[in-house]
């Protein structure tokens, strides 16, 4: 298993279109770290430059502490399952697995041995005689995962291989590819724009966003303290509340103004946000952390109207507007019910709050110098 | 129960639909050829053109027997087979150097396509121009680089290879542009797969190109033969099918019997049986390639 | 209803009517047809008639005109036949008789050179054509070369008789070996006695023809019984074999009139049997490196005959508008325009007139290479007889035959033929 490190990695298109902007990552051996962002964020481009399919225009690939740039896919030693599957279409399922190793000058015994024990490991067996288009689409996954671990690569590269299966199949997958992951102890390096398939998997995750790396960290670390309102907004849903909003003096202390209604700093906030006194900033409230009980006590208090109730079973999404329109999200507990229109009292854990610089969109710290 | 009339109902008006255009092919088609089985079978010539004397299938019989024949099916299967094996080897080395190309693509496609829309007169006429063995520009050129001058059109192995050549050069860009397309339909992903797998150049050629081109190639060869076997123009223009009889095509053979000969019962007996013969070809050559898939 | 039936059968009448007023030509994209044109707005303020000349190569002529003239109403009011057509035509019973029309407008048959009347006239007796413009073979030679005092000292001294204007065909012979030559030393022969025209069908057979007839040979005789496998004819192919092989330049095998003709004007030959009208072009000094240095002269032993004639096809739409057309054209003073344009005559008078001398100064010279000509077989499987004949001198004079064996195989098409047709046994 191998250690994967990038150096001020860069891709740019002709003429002018910058894809992969200097990320500088390791991902540790048999760590499974997830790039995570939205379509065209580079996350992609990125993992192709790993697989050596795309040629970086700029900074270092190092597999293990060595420079692979210059060196053939085929090479690196690396696995990568697309996210179409891309399988030989013309051969049969044992084909596609064999391909790469014959390839390789694998020995024949070996290359059976090897076929065995991956297509018993992903319960391909009955299928191994069939062609890619007899296969539905969950099994053309196990089979292009059967090509990846047949060959025993340094790494695994996952190109959101799971994007174009069904919901339920799917949820199944991710939890296969995280038992995989374990018993194998193999270096992962997982593309997706499934926000619940990289808090879940992913030890690790990368977070990016047009072509630069936003935040990188545990998941729960990056759900907790978002670097920007972007990672913010993208986590989780629904995700965090995001709203405009003044730092202003309240009773001695800070308060955070949201229209005509104050929302006070708990106070071990306020030496870090005494800075932004009267000064513009976007305030963050995740939906979990609004309650419709006071509590044992230290919630804050806003009213607002109901404007939907979204009961999902074990919670209900409550689609509510503050005085000046704005809508915010909340998650309340499976018993909740308020008629349409009704004014509700929500009462926020404000211990739990963020600030973001407006202009920069960067999270302000909540402890330390501010 | 209820579905079934349905089915019939869309059935009927899928019938309605389809009507005005089967019944267009039946005429242009089946019309012309149905004509022709029936003339063959009677002493139909351009002097008595008219189907009052039946003679059964002596005009086949006549046919087999007519001079030369042999020579024209011989030298028909010839140059089929080397014309459209050339066309291939030359159309798909085309086709693979263009697939990679992005820059000037529409300027290539022009030029691949021009001697393709020259009508086949004109191409024959230019190249008869062209190779004349005294004053065409083909013999200046090579007397220039120290090749001596060759005999073209009046040599008979220069004459076949001559009228082989012509034919490849009006017609690879038709393989090329096929296979061309063919080429760009492919999926990239397995090129990928195949790159992470570790396959070389040519390995990629041989296990994913190939294969996956199977079925392209099948129809682009099949097309082609079809047609090599109808060529006549080419011939008609260049050669008259000489000297002697070395690039004498059937269907030049078939063309005199009907216009010089005026004898219109042979020369539909010929097209039949030539045609009964593309047909076996087709149906095997279609059989055999769809095994292979 | 009634009304519109009526209003639409009028318009169509005077659709019809309108049509009739453009009489419609197949013709061949040759000078003569040019000549033609350029007259026709005369012919229209004589009439009223447009006509409407629709010319083309003559490799489709043949192909074009078969489905016309079998078709009850044809595209053509008037027809031009190759006269090895006009058995096939006949025979077909595709041309109508013009005799009623010539006899009501008065016109003398006699005018016409009678072998070309009787190659592209009559027919039996009935007259379906009058003649247009022949195509009668002769031997155009380098003037230059013949009176160059170095040369005539040459040959005289390698064959011990004088060089002149070929009067046998022995002598033509000995001038094809004797110019034959290697100019520029690199081993292969680069300027030629003659050129030849080997490619299979019409090409070969016009200009072996004159081989044929040089060695004393005939198709065959007053019954019909073809002869082209006695000794004349086979020597006959064999001199042409020879003159491909030898005297002619590499290809000649392959060559049609163009390529031939070619050779000529590139001033690379001596000598080169063709078409009388093609004169014309080979002594043009702006498009002929020979121009002004040739002479032309009827072929030893008499050219072959070929000529083509006006006809009206019984499938004519207008065949009165036709018959006008035709008398038009063919009337002396239109006849004679056309003499002095080029046009290679039919009518006697017009060799010697002094116009046409004036302006044509070889005119007389052409009147004995006409009058002595020689006929190609013609008969109702001509066109399969070019072909088969055609195939047979073409593998003699591509070297694949022997020309004795070629000559014997040719005898038996052609025997073939004759009995299909009904001529022999």
């Amino acid at each position: 298993m191998a250690q994967i490190t990038l150096k001020n990695l860069g891709k740019m298109f002709p003429p002018d279109v910058v894809a992969v902007a200097d990320v500088n990552l390791t991902i540790g051996d048999g760590e499974f770290f997830v790039l995570l962002g939205p379509s065209g964020c580079g996350k992609s481009t990125t993992l192709r430059m790993i697989a050596g399919l795309e040629e970086a225009t700029s900074g270092d690939i190092l597999v293990d502490g060595r420079r692979v740039n210059d060196d053939d896919p085929a090479d690196r030693d690396l696995a990568i399952v697309f996210q179409n599957y891309a399988l030989y279409p013309h051969m049969t399922v044992a084909e596609n697995l064999a391909f790469g190793l014959k390839l390789r000058k694998v020995a024949p015994t070996e290359i059976t041995s090897r076929t065995a024990a991956t297509s018993r490991m992903l319960g391909i067996e009955p299928l191994l005689k069939r062609k890619p288009r007899e296969l539905s689409g969950g099994q053309q996954q196990r089979v292009a995962l059967g090509r990846a671990l047949v060959r025993q690569p340094k790494a695994f590269l996952f190109d959101e291989p799971l994007s174009n299966l069904d919901a339920k199949l799917r949820a199944t997958m991710r939890t296969e590819l995280i038992k995989l992951h374990q018993s194998l102890g193999a270096t992962i390096v997982h593309v997706t724009h499934d926000q619940v398939e990289a808090m879940t998997m992913g030890q690790r995750i990368c977070i990016m966003k047009d072509g630069h790396v936003v935040q990188v960290g545990p998941p729960m670390e990056v759900y907790r303290n978002p670097a920007d309102t972007f990672v913010a907004g993208f986590l989780a849903s629904p995700p965090m509340n995001l709203l405009d909003a003044r730092v202003v003096d309240h009773a001695g202390g800070l308060a955070v103004a949201l229209g005509e209604a104050r929302l006070a700093v708990p106070g071990a906030f306020n030496g870090a946000y005494g800075a932004w006194r009267d000064r513009d900033v976007v305030f963050g409230i995740r939906p979990e952390d609004m309650h419709d009980g006071a509590g044992p006590g230290g919630r804050t208090p806003l009213d607002v109207r109901v404007v939907a109730v979204e009961a999902l079973g074990p919670e209900v999404v409550l689609v509510a507007a503050l005085a000046d329109g704005r809508e915010i999200h909340a998650r309340l507990g499976p018993g909740f019910v308020a008629p349409i229109g009704s004014q509700q009292r929500l009462h926020l854990d404000l211990g739990a709050m963020h600030l973001f610089d407006r202009e920069t969109r960067k999270a302000i710290a909540q402890r330390g110098t501010g | 129960m209820a579905a079934g009339a349905l089915a019939r109902r869309d059935q009927r008006f899928g019938l309605l639909l389809t009507a005005p255009g089967l019944a267009a092919l039946l005429l242009v088609v089946l019309f012309p050829l149905g004509f022709a089985v029936f003339t063959s079978l009677f002493d139909y010539t351009l002097v008595h053109p008219n189907h009052d004397t039946f003679v059964g299938f002596d005009k086949y019989v006549e046919a087999w027997n007519a001079d030369y024949l042999p020579d024209a099916l011989w030298t028909t299967v010839k140059f089929v087979v080397a014309s459209v094996v050339i066309e291939f080897v030359i159309g798909f080395s085309v086709a693979l150097a263009l697939n990679r190309v992005t820059r000037f693509k529409n300027v290539y496609y022009i030029i691949l396509l021009a001697p393709l829309l020259m009508n086949p007169v004109v191409v024959a006429q230019l190249w008869r121009m062209i190779l004349h063995s005294e004053l065409g520009i083909m013999n200046y050129v090579l007397g220039m680089i120290g090749i001596g001058k060759i005999n073209f059109l009046g040599d008979p192995v220069a004459a076949f290879w001559t009228v082989v050549l012509v034919d490849i050069w009006h017609q690879v860009s038709f393989m090329a542009i096929l296979l061309l397309a063919g080429l760009a339909a492919l999926p990239r992903e397995p090129y990928e797969a195949a790159r992470m797998d570790g396959a070389s150049a040519v390995q990629t050629f041989v296990h994913i190109t190939l294969p996956l081109m199977r079925p392209v190639i099948a129809v682009a060869l099949l097309l082609r033969l079809i047609f090599a076997i109808k060529t006549f123009d080419i011939v008609f223009i260049m050669t008259k099918g000489g000297p002697g009889t070395a690039t004498d095509l059937i269907s030049y053979f078939i063309y005199r019997s009907a216009f010089f000969g005026l004898d219109v019962g042979r020369a539909s007996a010929m097209s039949v049986a030539l045609l009964l013969i593309v047909l076996a070809l087709t149906i095997y050559l279609y059989r055999y390639m769809k095994s292979l898939a | 209803m009634k009304r519109l039936l009526i209003g639409v059968l009028a318009l169509v009448a005077m659709m019809g009517v309108a049509r009739a007023e453009t009489l419609r030509i197949l013709m061949e994209t040759v000078p003569d047809t040019e000549q033609v044109k350029s007259l026709l707005s005369e012919f229209k303020a004589a009439t009223g008639y447009d006509v409407e000349i629709e010319a083309i190569s003559y490799i489709d002529m043949h192909t074009k005109l078969v489905p016309q003239l079998i078709a009850p109403t044809g595209a053509y009011d008037i027809i031009i036949v190759d006269f090895y057509w006009v058995a096939e035509f006949t025979k077909a019973g595709w041309l109508l008789p013009l005799d009623e029309f010539a006899q009501r407008d008065g016109v003398d048959l006699g005018r016409y050179v009678p072998k070309v009347m009787a190659t592209t006239g009559q027919v039996d007796g009935v007259t379906y054509m009058l003649p247009f413009y022949n195509y009668v073979m002769g031997l155009v030679y380098r003037k230059d070369l013949l009176e160059d005092p170095a040369e005539q000292a040459a040959f005289k001294e390698k064959y011990g008789i004088e060089l002149g204007v070929p009067k046998t065909w022995d002598e033509f012979k000995k001038q094809m070996e004797f110019f034959t030559r290697d100019t520029d030393g690199d081993g292969q022969n680069d300027f030629f006695g003659t050129v030849t025209q080997a490619q299979r069908g019409d090409c070969i057979m016009m200009q072996s023809s004159n081989f044929l007839y040089g060695n004393g040979g005939r198709y065959y005789d007053e019954n019909w019984n073809p002869l082209l496998n006695t000794p004349e004819a086979v020597q006959g192919l064999a001199d042409f074999a020879d003159a491909t092989l030898k005297y002619s330049a590499p290809g000649s095998e392959g060559f049609c009139f163009d390529e031939a003709t070619a050779v000529m004007t590139q001033g690379k030959a001596y000598s080169i049997i063709t078409f009388n009208n093609l004169y014309a072009t080979i002594n043009n000094p702006e498009t002929s490196a020979a121009g002004g240095k040739v002479g032309i002269t009827g072929v030893p032993g008499g050219g072959l005959m070929g000529s083509w004639g006006w006809g009206i096809p019984k499938s004519s739409p207008n065949k009165d508008g036709a018959w006008a057309f035709i008398n038009w054209v063919e009337s002396f003073d239109i006849a004679k325009r056309r003499a002095i344009m080029g046009n290679a005559m039919t009518q006697t008078a017009l060799f010697t007139d002094v116009d046409v001398v004036a302006a044509r100064p070889e005119a007389p010279s052409l009147e004995p290479l006409v009058a002595e000509a020689n006929a190609f077989p013609v008969f109702t499987y001509t066109v399969e007889f070019v072909e088969a004949v055609g195939r047979e001198f073409n593998l003699a004079a591509s070297g694949q035959k022997d020309p004795k064996e070629a000559a014997e195989a040719a005898q038996e098409a052609f025997a073939d033929l004759l009995r299909k047709d009904g001529l022999i046994e």
